[in-house]
Order: C-alpha cells, then structure tokens, then sequence
C-alpha cells in the first residue's frame, strides 16, 4: 500500500497518472471503494469522509470502512491520494472542525499501514516513509 | 545571452521565506537590488506597514518598485545586470483574480479573463529573466488548509506548479529552516 500525500492542487493525480497505466487500475474519486479489485487508486478520499460525516455516520463506522479496505491491502496494490488540509488555522465552523479532527486521524491509519509514502510539492516528490535506502529523507529524491 | 537565474521560495505565515528571500539577493552582488512589491495599500496600517518596509529597505540599498498587477510595466524600469525579489506571487493573484469586484465585474467569474492574465504574465516573466541577472520569488502556503475559495487555489497551484518547473531552484521554508526540495 502506498500513499501520495500534499496539498490541494499540487499534482498528485498527475504524479500518479505518470507513475502507472491508468487502465490497468481501478480509480475510485470522492469514493471508499465497497468492492476490492486487484488494483486501486483512491482520491478525494475527503469528500467521501464529508459526505459520511454530512449523513451523521459515526466516526467508528468510517474509520471500521476504511479499515475493510487498508486490511485487504496485502492481497490488493493499493495507491490513497491523501489531501494535507490540516495544516491551517483552526476553523470557526465545527463541522469543519471535526471533519479535520476525523481526517487527521484516518491518515494517522494509513499512514501507519502504508509501505510508501510520497509527498508532492508543486510537482516535485519526496519519499517522507519507506526510503530505506537512504536514511537522509532531505537526499532522497 | 544566458537567462536569469530563477529561484522559488514559498512557506507560511512567518516561516522566514522573506528574510531567506533578501538575503540571497544580497549574496548575489548585484548592480541592483530591486524590491517588486505587489501589495496594496486599502488602508492606513497597511500604508504604514509598506512605507516602513520601504524605508528599511532603502537604508540597505533596495529600489522598491510597486507593482500590483500588470507586471508588464515593470519592464522598462528594469535594467542589465539588476537582481529582482518579488514578493509574493499571493498578493499578485488575488489582485488579478478579484479586478472588478467594484463594478460587480471580477475577473474570476469571466471566462478566459485569468487564462489571459496569466498568459501575459508568463511572457512578461520570460522577458524579465532574460533582461535581469538574478530572480527570487516569494510566495506564500496555503493549499494545505481547508478549501476556501477553490478557483483561486487553483490557480495558485498552477502558478506554483509552473514557477517550480521554471525555477533552477525551489525551497520551502519551515520556521526559519529553507528546504531544499529542487
């Protein structure tokens, strides 16, 4: 399992696109897929989280989905393109509040399972987890 | 003759990327150092923050040219051999994308309007490298928050996206520390 992780509007669809054949991958956008094929991309992960949270879905229900799939990782090559969003000033509305909250802590899943992962700055990756090879992360690219 | 060298700097609010920005203009030893501000000055402690900035500067040598927007005017003001700092890309594009906004007419919601803003200031920072010797561009992080105004991160996504890809050396700065990332 890998991740592609950044901010918003950085080029991590694109990286990825560059990365793979687009064909031989099952891309769920805005989705948590509720099928496992061999082969999936997951972006705009967050949406989907906003449209759970939106329908009043428990946290422990989300989280238990996404489970379902990173757990089937080992049998499934997973890539989760992942939107850094939490790294501004806290937000007045609480809604937003707790989709961060709730955010943060999915990736602080995926994070943990993940063989891989890459940090996309404006096009440019950066291995920030499975870069064994080389221990200065700051080299790495 | 070869082009200007081109360097990207972007960090959050107090990150350093200014101070970091300044003093790899000073380290170049140019003929010039030009300030290209693109801030605006709505109201009277933003004058004052600017007038101050520009008396501090001018102390240290700097030419501060004030440039909101139409940054092809800024061309014949400079010269062979100068070093430009321009901060920050941020100011510039909300300039642009929100032109209008007074007369109901903004920019943003009318077709092709950015695309050719952006196209004109493509050329004129293709022209500007190639006139001046030495160019740093400040610019600020704020894709990693909560979406605010999609069009406008989108935007400055590309931009950045495009400045990096041009840039033969791209930093983001953390708390004072540059990382190196190109």
């Amino acid at each position: 399992m890998q991740i592609v992780f950044g901010g918003a509007f950085n080029g991590k669809r694109q990286f990825v696109k560059q990365q793979l054949k687009v064909e031989e991958w099952s891309w769920y956008e805005g989705q948590c897929p509720e099928s496992i094929s061999e082969r999936i991309v997951i972006a705009g992960f967050e949406k989907w989280v906003q449209l759970q949270l939106q329908n009043e879905v428990p946290e422990e229900n989300i989280m238990q989905q996404v489970k379902e799939v990173s757990q089937q990782a080992g049998s499934s090559e997973q890539i989760w393109i992942l939107t850094d969003m939490n790294r501004g000033i806290v937000p007045i509305d609480p809604v937003e509040r707790e989709l961060r909250d709730v955010i943060g802590r999915i990736y602080q899943h995926l994070f943990a399972e993940a063989q891989l992962i890459t940090r996309i700055w404006y096009g440019i990756p950066q291995i920030i987890k499975g870069a064994d090879h080389c221990e200065n992360l700051y080299k790495n690219r | 003759m070869a082009r200007a060298k081109l360097i990207f700097i972007s960090g959050g609010v107090r990150s350093g990327k200014s101070a970091f920005a300044e003093s790899l203009v000073r380290q170049f030893e140019a003929q010039r150092k030009i300030y290209l501000a693109s801030g605006r000055a709505d109201d009277a402690e933003m004058r004052e923050r600017i007038e101050r900035h520009r008396s501090d500067r001018k102390l240290d040598g700097w030419h501060t040219i004030e440039q909101a927007k139409q940054f092809e005017r800024v061309l014949p003001l400079l010269k062979t051999g100068d070093a430009v700092l321009w901060d920050c890309v941020t100011t510039w594009l909300a300039n642009e994308l929100y032109e209008g906004w007074d007369k109901g007419e903004i920019c943003a919601e009318q077709n092709g309007c950015m695309e050719m803003k952006w196209e004109n200031m493509q050329k004129t920072l293709v022209q500007i490298l190639s006139k001046i010797e030495f160019m740093v561009v400040v610019s600020n992080e704020i894709l990693d928050d909560f979406m605010r105004d999609e069009q406008y991160m989108k935007w400055l996504g590309k931009i950045h996206m495009w400045l990096v890809q041009e840039a033969d050396q791209a930093f983001e700065m953390e708390n004072g520390i540059a990382f190196k990332r190109k």
